[in-house]
């Protein structure tokens, strides 16, 4: 036999050696689970696993690896006769034996120098049915399965008879070394005679004992069925002929036919893309398979009780996806073990399950795969993570103080912090959640985390399914073409031109669009790549009489608006890297060629975020992280804008109410009847100025000034404001008494400066009274005209569930002006009380959405589920909902959505509801 | 068999002395090994990378391959030129990546025996010494053996 075949035999032999160990974990621990209750179609499977290893070691010379494997079989062959009962304890030993055969396996060729005394002491004990020596790197298994070793005697008469028994223990003949007998029909016979001493009194992990392993390279090869194989052959069989087709096309004089070639070219060349992608694809399962071992390893060593499920095994990534996600998800499980599931009695106080659950769910959603780790444990404590984070210096008192909950909880992927009480080997080293983020990120994922407190943790990875190609829109900035992943890509915007100047606002020099009710920061592309050595073209967004094309973006949490000069094809790209001289750009992911063959550079647009170092509210943690924001974390927090009138004077507006903000030039400003006019759009817009209704010093005269347009009474009103200061979240706590007065809710303090809040409502009608006086009548049961159908006020019962006192008082303010009867409640859990023990009836529900101790979606689902409550209308009151935030919200039995202090609008809706409402109530009284 | 071919080249090139393949930059001629060398092209149609250093001109398509194409004038601090009808891309292997070299023209192939090349002065028309090899007098010219590694090393060349 030469050479090059014993080395063929022996990768064969370490291939097929893998595969059949491949699931011997999971195996073992169903056949733990499973007790006494002996699964002998699964003993039988994991027998022959073990045996087709021993057989042929044995063949190859491998004696050690041989040995072991017998010793294994034995033991299993107790369990399969029924003679020896799975418990944890004799698990432990065989799991502890299966992966000291791996790592052999793994590292073959000095398999013969392992050291395996411990695990054949080990493994003869049990059969002898000693005492299992219990692992001194661990410490003592739980004992709550407290069954009994059982008599090996009680043959319940299985339906099969175990045919292969005999088959296998009569290949058992051919095993070298002085091994016990292992085909004895009477295994029960103690072995004792050389427990190994040397072995036993070893207290190092055999791992440790192993010589410093020539690490075996990653697996290089794959597994690919033979149908696709065919199919791969067939293709290119055909692309061949397209290539002889397409020469003889174009060689020919007059080429007719190149079109048909060209598509059918086309054709075989996606498909054959499709199926090489295909040979790529593993299932996830692999890499899921070996987190029950994990789980129960870790949860023993913690003496914690858990749980895992598994849900989507059968997701397919591509090859190198599954292999770089292995270790951050292994991270995440361990985490979810190690800090999420709590110690039993914690549990069992907190009146939860002993046994904590943690799932792995895998799942196609929008073109990705997501992977979500959950445990029911204790969730993850904001507060404490601050407080952690302090201590450690990552962030500032004050920064700690003015972050939310939700940005607290994004402190677990900084560089250096970890979660755990105390440091041990399982956690607590500090290379942790950023580690597993960065990674995830490097593929093209994200990660995001939910929590609980009390109910459990949630992290979701999400992955792309392949990496190599990916679907793009290609975009023109300059004179250059540019790809960006669709993946990041939410939506496209076009602005006409001539509603540039109007739609895009300014706020410190940096330009927003509001896109329905946010407030987008917006990148020019043209000068984020715009550099000093570069010529990307002329500067065509000096253009302002141009149509914009707006492309909203998400990066990770934040949402932006990419400004670029053309749109062209969506096209599925190849991703190319880039060379080492250009690695340091933040702004590109590489490179790829398009159609034509001209290079395109593929967009990375959280760099160019990071690089247009966007910091504008377009979301809630964005704002936020400007780190003199006064909100307290737990309060309820309010946008608004900030400007000075005099200079020494501050005021806020809250954002929901403003229109638009335009900046004008004081000379535009026209006098009409003594009142202050503005030209806009073809109409005037009436101007007020605030010194003229409220205590205040008079405005700053500058020469451009801005003026906020806002909507009452359905006619639009600007307000002067001469300087803007910043889009701030403030706290809604509110002093209403200091400083009220009519067009003055209250004051807040921002940033130690005493700031008030404007009621534009009541500015307004200070300013036109003339406007409220059909319109105003408090108590009167006059309906107002806003309200199309006229219902009678004083028959609504509104119940308003909100936990700020600023926004109940200034609700139950909107409705009782409308004549409505309200009842305030501080929660959620109130309000379904005053609801259940109310004698007369509520006409609807408004409620906040959070609440502490019962939230708005838990509200409205008590509401729903309570068949006497059914059919009430329930609006929900945010400062700003997302869209998903809707969804969930929806979910719950929630009707409407209307913004805190959109007054106009929650009254139109509360009317409607009212009609509705009222009607239903008649119907239900008369049926 | 395929290694015992590869050892005769070698013999056989170190018989012969080193072959380089030499081209002008500004009026400096300048040589490279050229095993080193994959290939020479009129490929000068450069798409530019933004926020790249300024040496780097930009990218091409090599035949389905991202290349890199750099400014020798830019690394070696001579003043910039034009891209002219000479003007040439040398696409040289450098620690397994290929990279262009953009050049003002293309000059031949001189073989130079090893006792030829002689080591390099610190100052070379204006041109720190560290991006060379050594020198080899011809005929007409000084022929400079460019040190590709250290002139596409990233560090030093900032300039």
């Amino acid at each position: 036999m030469s050479s090059f075949d014993d080395s063929q035999i022996i990768a064969d032999f370490v291939v097929e050696s893998r595969e059949h160990l491949a699931d011997i974990e999971n195996q073992l621990l169903a056949i733990e689970a499973g007790g006494a209750d002996i699964d002998s179609d699964l003993v039988n499977e994991v027998f022959r696993a073990v045996h087709s290893v021993k057989g042929a070691a044995g063949f190859l010379g491998f004696t050690t690896l041989g040995h072991l494997a017998h010793e294994l079989e034995n033991v299993l062959n107790l369990v399969r006769s029924r003679e020896l009962v799975p418990t944890p304890e004799v698990v432990d030993v065989l799991l502890r034996a299966a992966d000291t055969l791996r790592r052999m396996i793994e590292d073959i060729h000095n398999c013969n120098n392992t050291d395996i005394s411990r695990h054949v002491a080990e493994l003869q004990a049990v059969a002898a049915g000693d005492d299992v020596p219990s692992a001194p790197a661990e410490p003592p298994v739980m004992a709550p399965q407290q069954e009994t070793p059982m008599p090996k005697s009680d043959p319940t008469p299985t339906s099969e008879p175990d045919p292969p028994v005999a088959e296998t223990s009569s290949v058992d003949a051919p095993q070298p070394g002085p091994l016990s007998p292992s085909s004895s029909p009477e295994p029960m016979t103690p072995i004792s005679p050389e427990p190994s001493t040397p072995a036993m009194s070893a207290p190092t992990d055999s791992a440790s004992t192993l010589p410093p392993v020539v690490s075996t390279p990653p697996e290089t090869s794959i597994r690919v069925s033979v149908s696709v194989l065919d199919h791969l052959m067939n293709l290119a069989g055909e692309l061949v002929l397209s290539r002889n087709q397409l020469l003889q096309t174009v060689n020919s004089a007059e080429q007719i036919g190149l079109d048909s070639v060209a598509a059918r070219v086309d054709q075989v060349t996606s498909e054959l893309q499709e199926t090489i992608m295909q040979t790529r694809m593993q299932v996830i399962g692999t890499i899921f398979q070996k987190f029950p071992r994990v789980v129960r390893d870790l949860s023993n060593q913690l003496n914690k009780e858990c749980e895992l499920t598994i849900d989507g095994k059968d997701v397919e990534l591509d090859k190198s996806i599954i292999e770089a996600i292995g270790d951050p998800l292994t991270h995440l499980v361990r985490n979810a073990v190690d800090h999420g599931i709590e110690y039993p009695d914690v549990r069992a106080a907190a009146g939860k399950p002993v046994k904590g659950t943690i799932s792995l769910r895998a799942y196609h959603q929008a073109g990705k795969v997501n992977i979500a780790i959950s445990d029911d444990g204790g969730g993850i404590d904001a507060p404490r993570l601050k407080e952690k984070a302090v201590t450690r210096g990552l962030i500032t008192p004050e920064q700690a103080r003015d972050m939310s909950d939700r940005e607290a909880l994004r402190l677990i992927f900084h560089p250096g912090f970890s979660m755990a009480e105390k440091v041990t080997d399982v956690s607590g080293r500090g290379v942790g959640m950023d580690v597993v983020k960065t990674n995830i990120e490097k593929l093209g994922g994200a990660v995001g985390i939910e929590t609980t407190p009390g109910k459990g943790t949630t992290i979701d990875v999400k992955l792309p399914l392949t990496l190599a190609i990916v679907p793009s829109l290609v975009v023109r900035s300059g004179a250059r073409r540019f790809a960006i992943p669709q993946a990041s890509i939410n939506e496209l915007v076009r602005i006409r031109a001539k509603d540039v100047s109007t739609k895009i606002e300014h706020l410190n020099k940096a330009e927003v669009f509001r896109l329905r009710g946010t407030l987008l920061p917006l990148v020019r592309l043209n000068k984020t790549l715009r550099s000093a050595n570069i010529d990307i073209g002329p500067d065509e967004s000096a253009a302002e009489n141009e149509a914009l094309h707006i492309i909203v973006v998400e990066a990770g949490h934040l949402r932006y608006g990419l400004i670029v000069d053309g749109l062209h094809d969506s096209e599925e790209i190849v991703v190319k890297p880039l060379g080492r001289h250009m690695q340091d750009s933040g702004c590109l992911a590489g490179a790829t060629i398009l159609g034509d063959g001209e290079v395109a550079l593929i967009l990375d647009v959280s760099g160019i975020a990071t690089y247009a170092a966007l910091k504008l509210p377009s979301d809630d943690s964005v704002c936020a992280t400007t780190d003199d924001t006064i909100v307290d974390a737990d309060k309820e927090t309010q946008t608004t804008l900030l400007f000075t009138n005099a200079p020494t004077e501050r005021f806020a507006i809250p954002m929901e109410l403003i229109a638009r903000l335009e900046r004008i030039h004081s000379n535009q400003i026209d006098t009409v009847g003594g009142a202050e006019v503005l030209q806009y759009r073809g109409t005037t817009l009436p101007l007020l100025r605030l010194e003229s209704y409220i205590t205040a010093l008079p405005g700053e005269n500058l020469e451009k000034l801005y003026v906020v347009v806002f909507k009452v009474m359905r006619r639009e009103v600007g307000l002067i404001v001469p300087r803007l200061e910043d889009i701030r979240n403030v706290s809604t706590d509110v002093d209403m008494v200091t400083f009220r007065e009519p067009g003055v809710i209250g004051a807040i303090v921002v940033n130690d400066k005493t700031t008030r809040l404007l009621d534009l409502y009541e500015l307004t009608a200070a300013a036109h009274p003339d406007w409220f006086a059909t319109e105003k009548k408090p108590n009167t049961p006059s309906a107002s005209k806003s309200v199309e159908a006229p219902t009678d006020p004083s028959a609504v019962r509104i119940l308003l569930a909100e936990d700020s006192g600023f926004f109940r008082n200034q609700v139950t303010k909107f409705f009782e002006g409308d004549g409505y009867e309200v009842v305030g409640c501080e929660d959620g859990q109130i309000a379904w009380e005053t609801l259940k023990a109310s004698d007369r009836p509520f006409t609807m529900v408004v409620t906040d959405i959070e609440m502490p101790n019962m939230d708005g979606c838990q509200l409205a689902r008590m509401i729903r589920e309570d068949p006497t409550t059914a059919h009430l209308p329930v609006i929900a009151l945010t400062s700003l909902a997302s869209e998903e935030d809707m969804q969930r919200g929806m979910e719950s039995g929630i009707d409407d959505y209307q913004i805190k202090l959109d007054r106009e609008r929650l009254l139109a809706a509360v009317a409607r509801y009212a009609k509705e409402g009222t009607s239903c109530a008649l119907a239900s009284t008369t049926s | 068999m395929s290694q015992l071919t590869q050892s005769s080249t070698a013999v056989a090139t170190i018989a012969a002395g080193q072959e380089f393949a030499t081209f002008y930059v500004a009026d400096l001629l300048l040589g490279v090994n050229i095993l080193q060398v994959e290939e020479i092209n009129r490929h000068v149609t450069l798409t530019p990378v933004p926020h790249s250093p300024d040496y780097v001109r930009g990218v091409i398509n090599l035949r389905g391959e991202v290349v890199t194409v750099v400014d020798l004038k830019a690394i070696l601090g001579l003043p910039e030129g034009e891209i002219t009808k000479d003007t040439r891309n040398v696409v040289v292997n450098s620690k397994g990546e290929q990279i262009g070299l953009l050049v003002d023209r293309i000059a031949d192939v001189v073989k130079a025996p090893g006792d030829m090349i002689e080591p390099p002065p610190a100052n070379l028309g204006g041109v720190d010494g560290r991006y060379f090899k050594g020198v080899v007098k011809l005929q007409h010219d000084l022929l400079v053996i460019l040190d590709v590694e250290s002139a596409l090393a990233m560090n030093t060349n900032s300039h």
